[in-house]
Order: C-alpha cells, then structure tokens, then sequence
C-alpha cells in the first residue's frame, strides 16, 4: 500500500495580477519504503508541492483543490494543531538552507532536546542523551561536546546534518528532502547523499527527495517524477527514466546537461531548449510544453491538452509524442 | 613556460596571459581599539597557470578554493599580495591606475548572479553602453547603434533597451552581462561561474552562446566554476583548485579520466551523475576516498 | 543603541520574510513570457513599490493626512479673512465657534489661522533641518564608506564619539551660543547633534552595495571611482533616502516644537505650533483648547509622517529587490 497518495492537488497563489496556478492537478503515490524523487527546474511547482502536503502554503498561497492521504489519513482537511502533530511525528522535513531552519540563538543541544521533550515526552537529561546519540547518527565527530555549540559554529554541510538529525528524532515514516544539498559543495554533498541513503534503510523510512538535479535524483531515487509548468510530464522507475525517457521535455533536458565523461563530451553545441516555460497566471489549455517542443506541430498540440497516460508498465507520460511512439510514427505523417 | 621578456618579436610565442606565483592572503583583524593583524586567510597560495589565445582554462573548485579571488586578482579587482600577472607581455601587478583603465579594454569579467551584476537603476541600453561611455569610444549614436549590435549578438531583442534588467528571467539578464563584457572587444574573458544560477535549459543556452563567442571572437577564456561537467564542456585545459593552491592541472581528458591528485578523484566521484546504472560503482569510489572526503566536513 | 539594534534585527526579519516571498513570486514571474527575449512585463521598480505602498491602508490614510494638514497650512493664511497679528481684547478667549474654528487667544486672534501660519514655521523649519541632516549624513556616511580602510575607521570612530552627544541638550546649548533664535539658527541647533543615524545608515548602504557584482562590474569596464559612486551606488540608495526624509522629519518637529515650548522658540509675534502650545500651556485650566489644538497639530504631523516612513520602507527598502 502506498505510505503517501496525494491527487490532483491544485495550489494556486493570489497575485496583484491574478491566480499563479503554481502546483495544477499534480496526483502520485509513495510507496512504503521507497525513495521518489521530483525533478524539474525553478518554477515547476516541486517545492510548493511538498509545501501543500505538509501543510505549510503561506498567504497569498492556497491549496485549492485535491486530497492528500497519509497512511490512509486525509490531510487537508486537519486542524493546525493535528497537522503540527503529523509534522513532528510522523513526516519530517529537511530544506535547502539548513542555516534558516536553526535559531541562531539557541544551542543545537537546546534545538534537539526541544523538539525531543515536546514530541517524545523524554526526561531532560534522557533527551540530551537521544541528542548525542542523533548526532553520532548523523556523524558529526565529538557529538556530546558539540551539543554546546551554535548553529554559525558549524559548517553548511554539519549544518545540514543536525537538521538531518532533527529530521529523524521522532523517527518519522516519511522524510521530506526539498533541495537539501543544493547550497552544499560536492563532496559535501555527496557525504550528505550517503548520510540520507544509510539513515533510510537503518529506521525504514519513505523519502521524497525534491531536487533540480538530474544527477542527485539520479543517485538516490528509486521513481521518479518530473515537473514542467505545475504539472507532472513524467513518472517512471529511475532506471527506466534515465535508459529510456518518454517525454520531449525530459529528454531534452537530459541531452542539456554537460557530460563528465563518455563520447559526447565537448562534441559542440549542447542541446538547448528554447524558450521559457509559460505564463501560471493563465496557463494554456493546451500543452504546457507544446511552444518550446520540437514534435509539437506535428498534431493538435497546441489545441488539446494532453492526458498523463501509461506507455509501459509503470512508465506514465504527459505527451503526445513519447520517445516510443515517435519511432513507429515516421517524421512529418503526422499522429494516428 | 619560461618567461620570455615581454619584447613586441617574442610574443606570438607568449601566451595571453600567465600568472606566476600568485598568492591573496586577507588579514584576519583583531583587537579592541586598534586592529592588529594576527594572522592571514591563503585566500590564494602560490598558483601559477598560462591561457592562450583562443583558449579556454577551466579552474575548478569548491566554494572557499580560491578560484574566484583568482579570477578577480587576474583582473585586478583585487590587488595580489604577491606575484605576478601578465596580460600579452604587461605586468598587471604594478600597473599604476590609468594604464590599468586602458587594460581594461582588454580582458572582461561575467559574473555568477545575474541578479546582483546589473545595476537595477540602468537600463539594458546604459549597462551594455557603460564600457563605451567610459572609455568615450563613438559618440551618443554610435554607442547606441553599438549596443543594439552587441545585444543582437548575445541574442538579446535590441528593441528593449530602455528596459529595466529586473524585467528579464535570469538567462537574458546573463546575456546583457555577456554582452556588457563584449563591448570594448576583449581578448581575454573571465566568467566566474556564468550559468550556477541558471536552470539546466537556460545553462545549455548560455554556455552554447559563450562557446559560439569564443569562436567567432577567438577569446580567451578563464572559465571559473565548481561544476565539474559544465567546466569539462567548456575547457582546453583544467586546472583544479583546494584551499588556495592547483593541486591538478593538464588537459581537459588528462585530468578527468586519468585524475592523479586525490582531491580531483574525491571531486569526480562526488558528482552525482545522471545515470543510475553508474551508482554503485561510484559510491564504491567514494568509500575508497572517504579520508580526502572527511577532510572536507 | 540595543534598541536600534533590536529594530534592526525585526526589520530585518521582515525583509527577509518578504524576500522569501519575492524570490516565489519572481520565479513564477520568470516563467512567464513566451519566448526568449521578451520581456517577462513587470511593473518598474517605482511601479512596484508604488502598489506596495497602496497595499498598506495605514499608510495611504496616513499620506491622506498629510496632503490635507500641508494644504491647511498653506492655504488657509492666503483665504483668512483675519489679521494675524491685529489685536482686538473684545474678541480675547473665544472658545472655538464657527465664527473662529479654533478659538482665539489673550489677544483676540483667530487661532485657526495662527495655527495654519505657525504650521508654516514649523514645517519650514522641519524640511530645512531635514534637507540640512540629509546633505550632512550621506556625504559623510557615503564618503566613509564608499573609501573606506583607515579614513572610514576614523570617521566612524568619530561618530561613536558624538553619538553620546544628547540630542535636546545640545540643541539648547548651541541656542546659547548663537544668542539668537531665528529661523537659520533654529535649523543648525536642529541638525547639529541629529545626522548621526543618517550617516551611519548611509555608510552601511554604501559598503552593502559596494559588495554587488554590478559595482564590481563597472570598475572592470574602468569606470572611474567618481562615476561608481553616483551612478551605481548613490542611485540605489536612493529608496532608503525618502524613507530617512519621513523618519527624520517628525523627530526635528517635535525638537522645535519642544524648545520652543520651553521658552527657546521663534520669538513673538511670530509663532511655530510649539509657542502657540507653550502660550496656551499659560492659561490651560481656563482655556484648554489654546493648548490642545497646537499640540494635536504636532501628534498630527508626526503620527502621518511615520506611517508615511513605515509605508515608504516596505514599499523602497531596496533590501528587498538587490540582495
């Protein structure tokens, strides 16, 4: 059964020039003990996607429409005060800038044991025991002296490992990383990576790791979800997403990336998507990727909106000339 | 490699530009009413490397290397603490200020945010027009004429030159810096991590306009970023930077098949690569690494 | 000064609040547009903070007040059918009628037109002063911190120094000096102990926008120190200057106010709303509209120019916009 099933979640911000439709019909499922990950560039609706699950949309911003189910318990419709609950307990987060979400004027020792005493019920020294062992998890050399110290006294990396700690106090089922090693170098990030990979298999915990990084979703996630516009455009198993991408969207932002190695390294120009995605405020009822696709033309792309369809097993696409289908269709004949 | 003097005869051999022996240290300032100086930041510690013409250097490191501060040393942004910098045979270290203005016609700089590189109270015409103004190259309709030449060939719509740059997505604002650094027909560009801050899409877009540049122009460039697949597109050679020092330089496919240096193997087997298959073998390297690695906790 | 500290530090929270906001918004204003080139068609910078100060009601019922306070004292001493300065004991202590809106005093004379012509003083006396802690504060704020290094320390170290001065105080003594109250020796009493802020604002403006890379940019192209300074950053100041005029202003009319009150004001016949208050403060028990009036004058003023500020800073502070 799925841990996490959220459909056609629609949340839309108020602006002086009318309703962004930021995240528009998004539906899809976690299961139990896997990683998703959510690709897509700035702008996709990702973010504001795992806002709108934990229940954290601020003004101007609403969550309209679409249901949310946690381990078979709706969400949307819960009081503050229970969604505060479901976010200490049972789904954590983790977000980008580690240095926002600590208060610099307390301890982390202070910061871990708070969260501990308020959502565990611990003693105050047995909290401050679990704090140790929590940043020894996390592997942050000399925890227990440590505990004294203030978050600006640790790098971004160390930093993100107490959140990381924080994250996983009240052992939660479900951990949320929204762009958690952005701000981070690589090596940094990839200590972070393997730290998230070895802490998800020790407490059996789901993960939605929300990233702009073809790369990281690609190093951790078992399925995969790409946004374009505030829609999903395509979800597939990692494997099959990366050998064999179904949408034009995709695979062109696949073929934009740099190479680090292989043939195709410094061979010319880079693919490029031309253009930029379209206006939220009124999105098109049409394909959202139509303008800046190469196939689109060939059809009625710019008229009708295509449905997210199954081309595979397991492989859902939101296009009208998926990779597959592209090869049977000879160029320029037009869809069946 | 040797230095030859900066004779007008030896120079077709010369390269471009050749840093030798550079170093930027920071004082770190301490004190209650007079600030004496304890001890020094190695912002950047003895680097040396050449870029010819045509030619592209990528410096590649991690945030706090030095290869900014580098760059910026290279343009004299920041004065060097010692060592020196020659640009097609001139020593930039010692120039007095007005025959380092005229330098400036010479080698450019695109930045990394292309939110904080133009100033929000110019228009697109004034900020591309500023290198001419300032060196009073053409009159008034000349320059306009030139701008409007500079931003078609950044691929910029040369009708919004009275615009402001916070109406533009980032990649066009990075457009108008490049063409802002085109403007006084430089030989030597430094891009300080041009496309960090743009989205895969646009960053394709950017790095095709500066690798068309190169060679319609035949500039060089000093390609600064910390991003190893973006720096291997764009560089002849690759110089790999850590606290202050290259610990690895060579040709582009030297460096990244063949890595000698322990820190450039840790930094490859970081990047996350989009290829699931190749993750296992790459977190198998990074156990092997895991000393060089801790380091950077 | 941990209270400026602490103002700072909400103010700060705010800005950055909002900039999370911004940077949401910006985004999804990115996204917009079809092709590349176009222009995304978002308001100008002065058009967006124009929205934004229409946004705060406080802040437009405030400007509101402001107008109609500015047009009372300008226009009403032109339409006035009274004589200022005519004396007429028949007419002494009238209390508000709709003969006299406001009154008269000892003398006879329609306070409701004494009081627009005191306004005069007073907010002549207040922009001058302004104007005058202005010019002092950014010259010095920018030049310490657009040169910076030693001259900068010292400059500042300076201005640590006066910081400790009272403002009040030193006004009082600086009258004493002079020997004279007049319009001009008023204005300098006012500004003398007052730019401090000013130019420690300016100063920490300046070296935040030194660190752009757009400043970074023209020394690149070989922009002279000259033109860096006024073009690219004094230009970008410019938001927080409106907001420092609107702060500035009520604090100097309530100092004027203050020492004329106590006896160091524009002498008689002549009179700014802090003479009237102090005339009226005579006779309180038997008359107290003479006081009330002036001194609601003052809350007035001052109240309207600091939601006009708090408007203004959310609407400019370029924090926002820049960082």
């Amino acid at each position: 059964m799925a841990l996490l099933e959220v459909s056609d979640l629609r949340t839309y911000f108020k602006t002086r020039e009318g309703e962004v439709h930021a995240v528009d019909g998004v539906s899809f499922n976690v299961e139990e003990g896997k990683v998703l990950g959510i690709v897509g560039e700035s702008g996709c609706g990702k973010s504001v996607t795992s806002l709108s699950i934990m229940g954290l949309v601020q003004n101007p911003g609403r969550v309209v429409s679409g249901s949310v189910l946690f381990d078979g318990r709706e969400l949307t419709t819960l009081t503050d005060r229970e969604l505060e609950d479901v976010r200490g307990r049972s789904i954590a987060m983790i977000f980008q800038d580690p240095m926002t979400s600590l208060n610099p004027v307390l301890t982390i020792g202070t910061q871990i044991t708070e969260t501990l005493r308020r959502h565990m019920n611990l003693s105050s020294a047995d909290a401050k025991k679990r704090a140790i062992e929590l940043l020894e998890e996390v592997h942050i050399p000399d925890a227990a002296r440590r505990l004294s110290d203030y978050p600006h006294r640790f790098s971004g990396g160390m930093r993100q490992r107490v959140m990381i700690a924080m994250a996983i106090s009240c052992n939660p089922r479900l951990l949320i990383a929204d762009e958690p090693t952005t701000a981070l170098d690589v090596t940094v990030q990839a200590g972070v990576l393997d730290l998230l990979d070895e802490l998800r298999i020790q407490h059996n915990m789901t993960m939605m790791m929300i990233t702009h990084n073809m790369g990281v979703v690609a190093e951790v996630a078992d399925d995969i979800l790409v946004m374009y516009a505030g829609q999903v455009v395509e979800q597939a198993p990692a494997m099959d997403l990366f050998g064999r991408p179904e949408h034009p969207y995709t695979e062109a932002l696949l073929a934009s990336l740099p190479h680090l190695e292989g043939e195709n390294v410094r061979n010319g120009r880079l693919v490029s998507i031309p253009g930029r995605p379209p206006d939220l405020l009124a999105p098109p009822e049409a394909c959202r990727f139509a303008p800046r696709c190469k196939y689109a033309g060939l059809d009625d792309c710019n008229v009708v909106a295509p449905e997210l369809r199954e081309v595979r097993t397991g492989h859902w696409v939101r296009s009208a000339h998926p990779t597959s289908e592209r090869t049977a269709v000879p160029v320029g004949a037009g869809a069946p | 490699m040797s230095e030859p003097a900066p004779s007008a005869a030896s120079r077709n051999g010369e390269p471009l530009l050749a840093v030798t022996g550079l170093k930027k240290y920071f004082p770190i300032k301490e004190g209650l009413l007079i600030d004496r100086t304890v001890d020094y930041v190695r912002a950047v510690d003895d680097v040396s490397f050449e870029v010819r013409q045509g030619e592209t250097l990528g410096l590649v490191g991690e945030s706090g290397s030095g290869k900014s501060t580098t760059g910026y040393c290279v343009l004299r942004l920041l004065k060097p603490t010692a060592g020196s910098v020659r640009f097609d045979g001139e020593e930039l270290t010692t120039m007095p200020r007005n025959a380092l203005r005229r330098m400036r016609r010479e080698m450019q700089i695109v930045f990394q945010d292309p939110y904080a590189s133009l100033n929000p109270r110019m228009t697109i015409g004034d900020i591309v027009g500023e290198p001419l103004l300032v060196h009073k190259i053409g009159d008034r309709k000349r320059r306009r004429r030139t701008v409007e030449e500079l931003l078609e060939v950044v691929g910029f719509n040369p009708d919004f030159v009275n615009r402001y740059p916070h109406e533009f997505s980032g990649g066009q604002r990075q457009r108008i810096g490049v063409a802002r650094a085109l403007a006084l027909n430089p030989r030597l560009i430094v891009c300080d991590e041009p496309v960090s801050a743009l989205d895969v899409s646009i960053q394709a877009q950017i790095l095709n306009l500066l690798k068309d540049l190169q060679k319609a122009f035949g500039l060089a460039y000093l390609f600064i970023a910390h991003d190893l697949a973006v720096v291997r597109e764009m560089s002849d050679k690759i110089a790999v930077m850590n606290h202050g020092k290259i610990v690895e330089m060579g040709s582009a496919d030297e460096v990244y098949t063949n890595p000698r240096h322990e820190y450039t193997k840790a930094l490859l087997a970081s990047v996350p690569v989009p290829d699931p298959l190749k993750m296992r073998e790459r977190k198998a390297e990074r156990r092997k690494l895991k000393h060089v690695l801790a380091e950077a906790l | 000064m941990a209270a400026t500290d602490q103002r700072e530090a909400a103010f700060e929270a705010a800005s950055s609040r909002r900039r999370d906001f911004e940077e949401t918004l910006t985004r999804t204003a990115e996204a917009r547009g079809t092709e590349a080139g176009a222009a995304l068609g978002r308001a100008s910078l002065w058009k967006d903070a124009y929205y934004r100060f229409i946004a705060n009601k406080a802040s437009v019922v405030a400007s509101f007040a402001f107008v109609v306070l500015l047009a009372y004292v300008i226009f009403v001493p032109i339409f006035s059918r009274y004589d200022p300065y005519e004396v007429d004991f028949a007419q002494a202590y009238s209390p508000p009628s709709t003969e006299h809106f406001f009154g008269t005093d000892q003398f006879g004379r329609d306070l409701f037109l004494r009081t627009a012509l005191g306004g005069r003083v007073s907010f002549a006396i207040g922009f001058a002063a302004t104007f005058a802690i202005m010019f002092i504060g950014i010259t010095y704020g920018a030049v310490s911190g657009f040169v910076g290094g030693r001259l900068d320390n010292g400059l500042m170290r300076f201005l640590d120094a006066l910081y400790g001065l009272p403002y009040l105080p030193f006004a009082i003594i600086t009258l004493a000096i002079f020997g004279t109250v007049n319009f001009w020796t008023m204005v300098v009493a006012l500004t003398i102990a007052s730019w401090f802020t000013t130019a420690r604002v300016m100063r920490g403006q300046i070296i935040t926008l030194k660190e752009n890379d757009y400043v970074r940019a023209a020394y690149a192209v070989g922009a002279p120190r000259r033109r860096v300074l006024f073009r690219h950053l004094l230009v970008n100041t410019l938001g927080v200057i409106i907001v420092f005029v609107f702060l500035e202003l009520p604090g100097v009319i309530l100092g004027e106010a203050f020492l004329s009150f106590i006896g160091l004001g524009i002498s008689p016949p002549k009179a700014s709303w802090g003479t009237l208050a102090q005339e009226g403060y005579v006779e309180y028990q038997a008359h107290p509209y003479i006081i009330v009036i002036p001194s609601l004058m003052i809350a007035w003023l001052i109240l309207s120019a600091f939601f006009i500020a708090d408007g203004l800073r959310d609407a400019l502070d370029p924090r926002m916009k820049e960082t």
